[in-house]
């Protein structure tokens, strides 16, 4: 099978409220980076995907029309897939299998949000059945606490786990020149922070931002050809589960496991804590990380908090986790799944600046969306295999 | 090098709900489930065998965000690969076929559906214009296939009233398909006079629908396991002109020139003329005549001529989308026609069809278009 590498990324500067640019400039700030990063020009680009999140966030109904002429791909093939918070990990993957099938070489996967021009929780409790559910839902906290609130009596995920993850994030958002939050806190702070909707408090939840990234991929041959540091993608896979079936805990998200274990598979990866070098996953609150860890199996079922405390998820750890910051430097929620796979390249490659991991050869890339049951799950390497 | 999709990937099912302008006893669950359950009868297969399901439909239309997950269940995209293209289905079932081609899956299930019954089409429509300066003067699909029919008309001196026979030719083709819900008889005389947006009148607009379509795709393999006739996919492709309505021609419909190009070169085909059915989706009779120039079916102006009576009887077998727009999914339900007509399953196929054409737009004006080509061993 074909192997497909990512040869250039690139990133806004995200912010909370990016008043200097429309949504169609946002995304061409990212592309025009991602393009000097791969030293190629739109030219080059045989297609275009565009992740972005639910379109009624930004209010602008399928934006990718918009966003053709500012990225110049007048006569490209471009099509947009959205899947929630996880939609820039299902763009790299429909890029993947364009080039896989053969009707395109060099595919650009654009994804972004621009949460300061919607209404964000009002669009989120639209997600909600309009007969059994909507009157009663208020955004995406209250079943997110709800979930954690069964976690912390059966899996022991507290308050001051889900806290140092705050603080983990948020330090080393300071080291990373895109993220847009720079501020410690304290694990007292955090769990001194005004409840949202117990035990999510304020610090537990990351930023709403405005933010791109893109991310071009090649196949084998080509890729080498383009860039001496290709990031090869050794796996990638986004699963579902249907409904919110009363008989499902969520104790353990189920498309995570069928994702992880199917792209384990590809990537050859029996033992994740030891053989990956870096993690970067996608945090919409603290005590998601937490359910990672298990899901991913960096640890057994109910050790989530043993292993945040440990240390081992630490820049300095075993098995560091989000290096980046993860969404609480900033949270383009479109954007930030893809920003998650190009994180993880940036680190495989050696080019994660001042949080870069030495010597990070495997990474592992998590990201999700909808009502917690879009799971996608990539694995990043310096090698092909 | 990679792998070809020509010819390794093969419509294995295909079924529809019947298209009408309000089904208001049943909700979206309901109309997509019985197009899943049916598009799999008579292949052997179950949604077990299902690998992944890509779907299409518009969080717009459907006032709910992330749309998809409340459908997942009647998708049978439970516990599977899944994503959502906000295109129409045809972009989707484009997905689903480079899914295969790559060896990465072996069957696909592709949804697409719209129930513009329970929203306001128009909004839809206006929410795609770009917010600073095209929104604000008013732009909607009705303004800019007016403006684009106005260009094309007087560029090619075409008048206004051979518009009728496109609406004539599609309403009666309509009218013998079983799975749409249209009559002549409802072509009353306000339905000709009242003006939309000059110098287009209602009949020449595309009428939205509800309804849902599912396409079953599977590999060369399973394809042959299954039996039968398969209907290959030879040719695939895709493009999209700029957003902004000043940049563009108006009059001809270069992205869809663009994406036929793209399927012809993967096919192998020399043209239009190779294939016996061509399916083809528009906003607008105007709209019509200009995808099939930008196919390459008739030189720039000369398409009404294929309107003639008796002249095309492979062009639009089903009526196309002008009798039963379903906004999100009117380009999956051509492929449907198509894969139908060309394997024996269809009640209005014409005889002897081998090859033929789907296509799809999307966008204002027709921004955005794609094309997949299909042919029977």
């Amino acid at each position: 099978m074909t192997n497909i590498a990512i040869v250039g990324t690139g990133q806004t500067a995200h912010s909370r409220r990016r008043l200097d640019v429309s949504q169609a400039g946002l995304a061409r700030e990212a592309v025009v980076e991602a393009l000097a990063d791969a030293g190629l020009t739109m030219a080059d680009i045989d297609s275009v995907v565009v992740a972005s999140g639910p379109a009624m966030f930004g209010a602008v109904n399928q934006p990718e029309k918009w966003l053709v002429d500012a990225l110049g791909a007048r006569f490209k093939p471009v099509v947009r897939v959205t899947s929630g918070g996880g939609t820039g990990l299902a763009g790299a993957l429909a890029a993947m299998n364009q080039i896989k099938g053969g009707v395109a070489k060099r595919v650009l996967v654009v994804a972004y949000d621009k949460l300061s021009e919607g209404a964000l929780q009002a669009s989120i409790s639209t997600l909600y059945d309009p007969f059994w559910g909507r009157e009663f839902a208020v955004g995406i906290m209250g079943f997110s606490a709800a979930y954690w609130r069964a976690r912390m009596d059966r899996l022991g995920h507290t308050e001051e786990a889900a806290a140092m993850v705050a603080v983990k994030n948020r330090h080393n958002s300071m080291l990373n020149p895109k993220a847009h939050v720079k501020k410690e806190v304290t694990v007292e702070e955090v769990l001194a922070s005004k409840p949202l909707c117990w035990p999510i408090k304020v610090l537990d939840v990351p930023p709403i931002s405005d933010g791109a990234c893109a991310v071009i991929l090649a196949a084998e041959g080509d890729a080498e050809a383009i860039t001496t540091t290709p990031a090869w993608i050794r796996g990638m896979a986004y699963y579902s589960e249907a409904d919110n079936a009363a008989h499902r805990s969520m104790l353990q998200s189920e498309p995570l496991k069928i994702a992880a274990a199917k792209v384990y598979r590809a990537a050859g990866v029996t033992n994740p804590r030891r053989q990956f070098d870096v993690a970067e996953v996608q945090e919409p609150y603290t005590c998601f990380e937490l359910s990672y860890y298990e899901g991913l199996g960096l640890c057994p079922e109910g050790g989530a908090a043993d292993l945040i405390a440990s240390g081992a998820t630490q820049m300095t750890g075993d098995i560091p986790v989000n290096p980046s910051g993860g969404c609480m430097g900033a949270n383009p929620i479109g954007a930030t799944a893809l920003i998650r796979l190009a994180e993880a390249a940036m680190q495989v490659t050696g080019k994660a600046g001042a949080y870069q991991i030495p010597g990070a050869e495997l990474g592992l890339v998590q990201a999700g969306g909808g009502w917690a049951n879009l799971r996608g799950v990539a694995v990043v390497g310096s090698t092909k295999d | 090098m990679v792998a070809a999709t020509s010819r390794n990937v093969a419509v294995v099912g295909s079924a529809q709900t019947q298209l009408k302008s309000a089904w208001s006893d049943r909700q979206h669950v309901d109309l997509i489930s019985e197009a899943v359950a049916r598009a799999l009868l008579g292949t052997g297969l179950r949604i077990e065998d299902v690998d992944f399901v890509i779907d299409s439909g518009s969080d717009f239309l459907d006032g709910r965000s992330i749309s998809n997950c409340g459908f997942l269940g009647a998708m049978g995209a439970h516990h599977k690969e899944e994503s959502r293209v906000e295109e129409d289905g045809l972009w989707s079932a484009l997905y689903g076929a480079t899914k295969i081609a790559s060896g990465s899956a072996s069957v696909g299930l592709i949804v697409a559906y719209s129930k513009s019954s329970e929203s306001d089409p128009d909004n839809y429509w206006t929410s795609l214009a770009e917010p600073f300066t095209q929104r604000p003067v008013g732009l909607d699909q009705n303004s800019v296939a007016g403006l684009f029919a106005q260009r094309y008309l007087t560029r090619f001196g075409v008048p206004a009233s051979a518009l009728r026979a496109v609406t004539q030719k599609a309403w009666a083709a309509a009218d013998g398909n079983t799975f749409v819900d249209a009559t002549l008889e409802m072509l009353e005389d306000e339905y000709w006079s009242q003006e939309i947006a000059s110098p287009l009148r209602r009949s020449d607009m595309a009428r939205p629908v509800d309804g849902a379509v599912a396409v079953l795709l599977a590999s060369k393999d399973v394809a042959r396991q299954i039996g039968g006739s398969p209907v290959w996919v030879t040719g695939m492709g895709s493009a999209i002109d700029q957003h902004f309505i000043a940049a563009r021609d108006g009059a001809t419909l270069p992205a869809a020139a663009a994406a036929a190009a793209a399927a012809y070169r993967m096919a192998g085909a020399s043209g239009a003329s190779d294939f016996d059915i061509v399916e083809v989706s528009a906003g607008s009779t105007a709209g019509e005549l200009m995808v099939l120039e930008a196919l390459g079916l008739a030189e720039p102006g000369k398409a009404i001529e294929l309107y003639a009576d008796g002249a095309s009887p492979g062009l639009n077998p089903s009526g196309g989308a002008l009798p039963a727009d379903v906004v999100m999914a009117s380009g999956l339900v051509r492929l449907h026609e198509v894969a139908a007509q060309l394997g024996g399953r269809s009640d209005h196929a014409p005889q002897g069809a081998r090859r033929g054409l789907a296509h799809a737009s999307g966008g204002l004006g027709m921004q955005n278009h794609c094309v997949i080509t299909l042919e029977t061993s």
